[in-house]
């Protein structure tokens, strides 16, 4: 969600009773988003320092037509998508032996998990100087954010997968390599895919949040400039759009993970 | 009337209704279990079975008449009624005393009383040595005496027990038959045992009543005529056979009849 | 880490036996020291720069120090209250909601796309708003890291109240147990697992969020002073301040994962 996903968030319950309300259930969904418009819209009006709705959207629509902003804008999720491919190598290659390796998962496992659970940022004046002031230690923050979903996602997939395609993998005398290809990685399908739609948002906000100092470019610099000058519509419409761009992304997964069986 | 805690059902009916169907799962069960009698129901799976026994124990309201146990009817659960359930209903986070103490901490029981009559219901099912382990180490077996220790420790005049042994492997729905025959025995309480197995149901009763498929209702009552300190080795009787035979008549028309009904409507339903 | 499957896994590994976790332990202090020999030895003999990556042991020396100032102890205790009281607020209403959902599946449904939106959604980044609304206080902070708490609380509470088998509601019903009591003695205790794993998740999430909004801008806490030593060039001051948040937020995170398997331990694989 912000800085971590220790792994997949759990699922809202099913239930069949539910169907009686198929109707209604979206209708009340958009109901509450237009309640929460309202009420952004009503306070925005008791004070200056948050901007309207219509404002934020006029202010967004004004800096995607400039190329300045286009360029904050590309550099950010270009940074992002970085961090997210050396996220999932990097994850799914640690998953892959913590799960695949009992002694792996003995010595390494404990810290894992325990760096799992800690704020990342405060390493980030160490990468600074290591990955440079520029693109490279964005990426680094976006990727150590990004890679523990993967990670932990991978790991549990791996141990979950039933004891039979083991056997059935021995029985037919796989090598090492057609376990990996035939057996691992397609039971692995639907923990890897949650771990990628986890790690989206979660490379998105490293990179930006090192973005907020120490950078020139990237639309985190872009927020932090807009609410210094008290340029609020500015500030909520970046904001607005990074999120509105996580959220579309991770609603594709979600969609594409749900039909893969 | 029944005197002490027989059971009396008149018309009792229940309709379940959705918003597009209705389904009459019990119809016109009109019928008596006098005091300290052990009756059991068999009747093919779906035919409404539990549904009967949850309006006797107060947790299903009959849409038709009414059910009265001792003449007082039925209006929601009842301390003096002991309720047995086919799940596993064993609480994981308790031992087998604090799970076998539960109804009685909850009625507010006085803690030494709990434990002492915990301690019996759990002598009285086979599990003494077993007090402090938690459900996950017992056996299936072995968690269904805990729920009927659980049931006993309350000291209930009346029984209730739906299907308590169909999760169970067939030795030890045997063994535990045996184990309820002989703890009724010293018991004496008016039982209602739900059950699809026919031998279970005459090994046990004194009474065999059958129900017909959906919309149930009793087709039929077989007083079974069998020694009341039977054991399980009955069961090779001729006696016991004759009786087999006689209930496996009633209940064979009705099975098929509701074979053929779930397979035109292509739809399985539990008990 | 709340779906069955993950659920199964600390039970199959306690069943290993206690060597291993024995062998886990050495491993990870021997890992630790190894780390910390590494560092010491590649500054003292100048593999980098010590301004880069000071010795482990000036970094000691430092913490030590700090551990007498009044500057770091107004750290800590800021960005304890932050995180203690986003934890009180969030933990209790995303219970409070869980059970609201449990009660009443309609507003669940209803509100189910925004619960799960908030996981994909970077919240952290409402932080400059906050502070434009709330003003630069532990406030802007807190208002953020309770959300951040509550939405894994709630969805974990949730799912683990609507899965408790039917037959523990019917028991509860039969030996006519108050809705007090029903929720006290059977739904809360057969939920336990799942909201174990909820508190788990809300605290992780809330502690990350607390700390990554200070180190973007604040007046006071753990994560300003060392973003506020990084920009004053006071390496070795910044890694204590570093060293103590890991530790800490380690040692927490451990002791979590540890009670969560405690539970699901005594209760077996069910």
């Amino acid at each position: 969600m912000t800085a971590v996903q220790a792994s997949a968030p759990v699922r809202p319950p099913r239930r069949r009773t539910v169907r009686r309300w198929r109707g209604a259930v979206p209708v009340g969904s958009v109901v509450v988003a237009a309640l929460a418009v309202l009420v952004w819209h009503i306070c925005s009006g008791l004070t200056f320092v948050i901007p309207s709705p219509a404002a934020t959207v006029r202010a967004l629509v004004r800096d995607l037509g400039d190329p300045g902003y286009l360029q904050h804008l590309q550099y950010t999720l270009v940074g992002s998508f970085w961090a997210f491919v050396i996220a999932v190598a990097i994850g799914l290659a640690l998953g892959l032996l913590l799960g695949g390796s009992r002694w792996a998962s003995v010595i390494f496992e404990p810290l894992l998990v325990a760096l799992n659970g800690v704020p990342k940022i405060v390493i980030y004046p160490i990468l600074l100087p290591i990955f440079t002031l520029g693109l490279g230690s964005k990426i680094a923050m976006g990727a150590l954010f990004a890679l523990f979903p993967v990670m932990t996602n991978v790991t549990t997939g791996v141990r979950s997968i039933p004891a039979v395609y083991w056997k059935l993998a021995r029985s037919v005398n796989c090598t090492r390599t057609q376990t990996l290809l035939h057996i691992v990685l397609p039971a692995l399908r639907r923990p890897l895919l949650t771990g990628l739609r986890l790690a989206v948002s979660l490379a998105l906000v490293g990179v930006v949040l090192g973005e907020f100092f120490a950078t020139r470019f990237g639309l985190g610099r872009v927020v932090l400039q807009a609410y210094s000058v008290g340029n609020y519509a500015d500030m909520m419409g970046s904001i607005i759009l990074l999120i509105a761009i996580s959220f579309v992304i991770s609603l594709v997964l979600w969609a594409f993970e749900r039909r893969v069986r | 009337m029944t005197g002490g805690h027989g059971i009396e059902f008149s018309g009792v009916g229940v309709t379940f209704s959705a918003p597009d169907r209705e389904v009459v799962a019990v119809i016109d069960v009109t019928q008596t279990i006098p005091d300290r009698t052990f009756v059991s129901i068999v009747g093919p799976s779906g035919c409404g079975k539990s549904t009967l026994l949850s309006v006797v124990a107060g947790l299903q309201r009959p849409t038709e008449g009414e059910v009265r146990i001792g003449g007082v009817p039925v209006r929601g659960p009842n301390p003096a009624v002991g309720l047995v359930f086919q799940e596993d209903s064993t609480l994981p986070w308790r031992t087998v005393t604090d799970n076998v103490r539960f109804a009685l901490q909850m009625a507010g029981v006085s803690r030494a009383e709990q434990r002492s009559r915990a301690a019996d219901a759990i002598e009285l099912v086979g599990l003494t040595g077993f007090e402090n382990a938690y459900p996950h180490a017992l056996s299936g077996g072995m968690r269904q005496r805990v729920a009927l220790a659980r049931t006993l420790a309350a000291q209930p005049s009346v029984v209730l027990m739906d299907e308590p042994f169909a999760a169970l492997d067939q030795q030890t729905r045997l063994l535990l038959g045996g184990e309820v025959l002989r703890i009724w025995s010293q018991t004496h309480q008016t039982v209602l045992f739900i059950t699809h197995d026919i031998s279970e149901a005459i090994l046990l009763s004194q009474q065999v009543w059958v129900m017909s498929y959906r919309p149930g209702t009793i087709i039929d009552v077989i007083d079974v005529d069998l020694p009341a300190d039977r054991d399980p080795a009955i069961v090779s009787t001729p006696a016991f056979n004759v009786l087999q035979n006689r209930v496996w008549e009633s209940l064979r028309a009705e099975s098929m009849r509701g074979f053929a009904q779930e397979e035109r409507t292509g739809q399985g339903t539990g008990g | 880490m709340t779906t069955t499957a993950e659920r199964r896994v600390p039970v199959r590994r306690s069943r290993r036996g206690s060597s291993e976790a024995l062998y886990s332990t050495i491993a990870t202090a021997g890992l630790l020291v190894l780390l910390v020999v590494v560092l010491q030895i590649g500054s003292v003999s100048g593999w980098w720069r010590s301004a880069i990556l000071p010795a482990p042991s000036d970094v000691a020396v430092s913490a030590w120090h700090l551990f007498g100032t009044g500057q770091f102890w107004a750290d800590v205790g800021r960005t304890t209250f932050e995180i203690a009281v986003s934890l009180l607020i969030g933990l209790s209403l995303g219970l409070l909601l869980a059970l609201g959902f449990w009660k009443a599946p309609f507003l669940g449904r209803v509100l189910e796309p925004y619960l799960m939106a908030f996981y994909a959604v970077p919240l952290v980044l409402f932080y400059p708003v906050m502070i434009v609304v709330v003003g630069i206080n532990a406030w802007a902070v807190i208002v953020l890291a309770s959300v951040m708490a509550l939405i894994p609380m709630a969805v974990n509470c949730w799912v683990g109240l609507a899965g408790i088998p039917p037959v523990y509601l019917k028991l509860a019903r039969s030996v006519r147990c108050s809705p007090f009591q029903t929720l006290w003695r059977i739904a809360l205790p057969a939920a336990a697992p799942f909201i174990m794993a909820g508190l788990r998740l809300g605290t992780v999430y809330a502690l990350i969020g607390a700390i990554a909004m200070e180190f973007t801008t604040a007046q006071a806490g753990m994560g300003y002073r060392i973003r506020y030593l990084y920009e004053y060039y006071s390496t070795v001051e910044m890694y204590a301040y570093i060293t103590v948040v890991l530790v800490v937020s380690m040692v927490l995170t451990g002791a979590l994962v540890a009670a969560e398997r405690a539970i699901l331990a005594r209760r077996g694989s069910r």
